[in-house]
């Protein structure tokens, strides 16, 4: 998938499994931080999108250090996806 | 037990500028709750809520702001979120048992609702929440009135909460709770069927043990479980005689829901009133659920002047002092409460 598509696709997924009713896709940008400022994230978020990437990209993130990594910004998970997705 | 502050979502008008002589109508035999713009829930918490947590913390929310400093927190509901409890027992089936999300499953227990309410206030005191189907407001009552009898001085708030789940919906329309035929509220008491509507809210209380400046004195409550018409008869008539102490009741305010099957009931307990005591209803407003009753209490702490849709038969009795509830859940569940004002 197109790396523009495939963002555009986790913005929407992101807004669905968080209910982040109030938000729209092209509100998120791509660089912003979903954490801390920016999005406005919590820690209970993050095992919302640990959940997402393994039911939607069938991608399984056990290492939390590699999670934090990957959970920066849509960039960086648009990144990873692409490159482990097994679905 | 006194009670001082009060606030209420429901399917009426009931919340900020309460104003309950317009009847909002039922649709498909529901009666939806009217939920306000929340106000003071931070707004990532609040997008996690379910709609039983929304409501009962967006209810018990002015009551605190009014009196800060609560010793307590004393909930009754019968299923909680039923809906998110629903959605996240599905995600088990259809992921195969596998990885699940957080949020449905802390939103869904019925303690979750209490459990906001003092994480919000930062309330740290008493926190319980009673589940026993429709006498869980009844029960939460009691509670408090112990509560307050045990702790001179202390401030509990009080409350009730209960969602209509498409869920719990569709399985009691199977079991005959709810009409087949499609009728709107303003019909409700003409509907002669088996069978009522569905409602849903949440109603708080602050409630103490001072008496200065209180809205609404709860005098006394009691429950039975039973099928027995005379049983119930007897329970009234015995609840009359301790609480009311040869006074007239001035105002029965029942919960009469439009289900022939319960009318018996109704019929009986009224029969205990003369023509001093009005007679008054409130399910149509609100629609039948487990914690109802706590609506009706609402009704009397905000009512001054009684809306005409609401009486049933006009007594002499003026002004309005001492005020009986009596609710039916599905004919087993019996309340009595005696509010005096």
């Amino acid at each position: 998938m197109e790396k523009e598509k495939l963002k555009q696709q986790l913005k929407q997924q992101i807004i669905q499994f968080l209910n982040l009713t109030n938000v729209k896709p092209e509100e998120i940008k791509d660089d912003e931080p979903l954490f801390g400022e920016g999005l406005g994230l919590d820690s209970i978020d993050s095992i919302e999108m640990i959940v997402l990437l393994s039911r939607e990209y069938g991608i399984t993130i056990q290492d939390p250090k590699e999670g934090r990594k990957i959970l920066v910004d849509i960039n960086t998970m648009a990144d990873y996806i692409a490159k482990h997705k097994t679905k | 037990m006194y009670i001082h502050h009060y606030s209420c979502i429901s399917p009426q008008q009931t919340f900020e500028h309460a104003h309950v002589e317009t009847l909002h109508e039922s649709a498909d035999n529901k009666l939806t709750a009217k939920e306000p713009v929340y106000k003071g829930i931070p707004p990532g918490i609040l997008r996690r809520m379910g709609k039983a947590v929304r409501m009962g913390i967006g209810a018990a929310l002015p009551v605190i702001t009014q009196q800060p400093a609560i010793d307590g927190i004393i909930i009754g509901t019968a299923n909680g979120g039923m809906e998110d409890c629903i959605k996240f027992l599905n995600q088990i089936i259809d992921f195969e048992e596998g990885m699940l999300t957080p949020g449905n499953f802390v939103q869904s227990t019925p303690n979750a609702i209490a459990a906001q309410m003092g994480l919000l206030s930062k309330n740290k005191g008493y926190n319980i929440t009673h589940v026993h189907r429709g006498l869980a407001f009844e029960n939460a009552l009691l509670d408090a009135m112990m509560m307050i009898k045990e702790n001179p001085g202390n401030n509990y708030l009080l409350g009730a909460v209960d969602e209509i789940s498409a869920y719990n919906y569709n399985i009691d329309l199977l079991d005959g709770c709810f009409k087949k035929e499609c009728i709107s509220n303003k019909d409700l008491y003409h509907s002669v069927s088996e069978g009522t509507i569905a409602g849903e809210g949440a109603a708080m209380f602050l409630v103490n043990d001072n008496a200065e400046n209180a809205t609404a004195t709860v005098k006394a409550v009691q429950t039975i479980h039973t099928t027995d018409e005379m049983e119930v008869n007897r329970t009234m008539q015995q609840f009359l005689e301790q609480t009311l102490s040869g006074k007239q009741a001035d105002i029965l305010l029942t919960g009469e829901n439009g289900d022939a099957r319960l009318l018996k009931y109704y019929w009986g307990v009224e029969s205990f009133f003369g023509e001093h005591t009005s007679i008054a209803r409130f399910k149509h407003m609100c629609g039948e659920y487990a914690t109802a009753s706590s609506v009706a209490l609402w009704l009397i702490c905000n009512n001054h002047q009684w809306p005409e849709h609401m009486i049933k038969k006009q007594g002499e009795a003026a002004p309005v002092r001492n005020i009986i509830i009596y609710n039916n859940y599905r004919g087993v569940q019996h309340g009595f409460m005696h509010i005096a004002v």
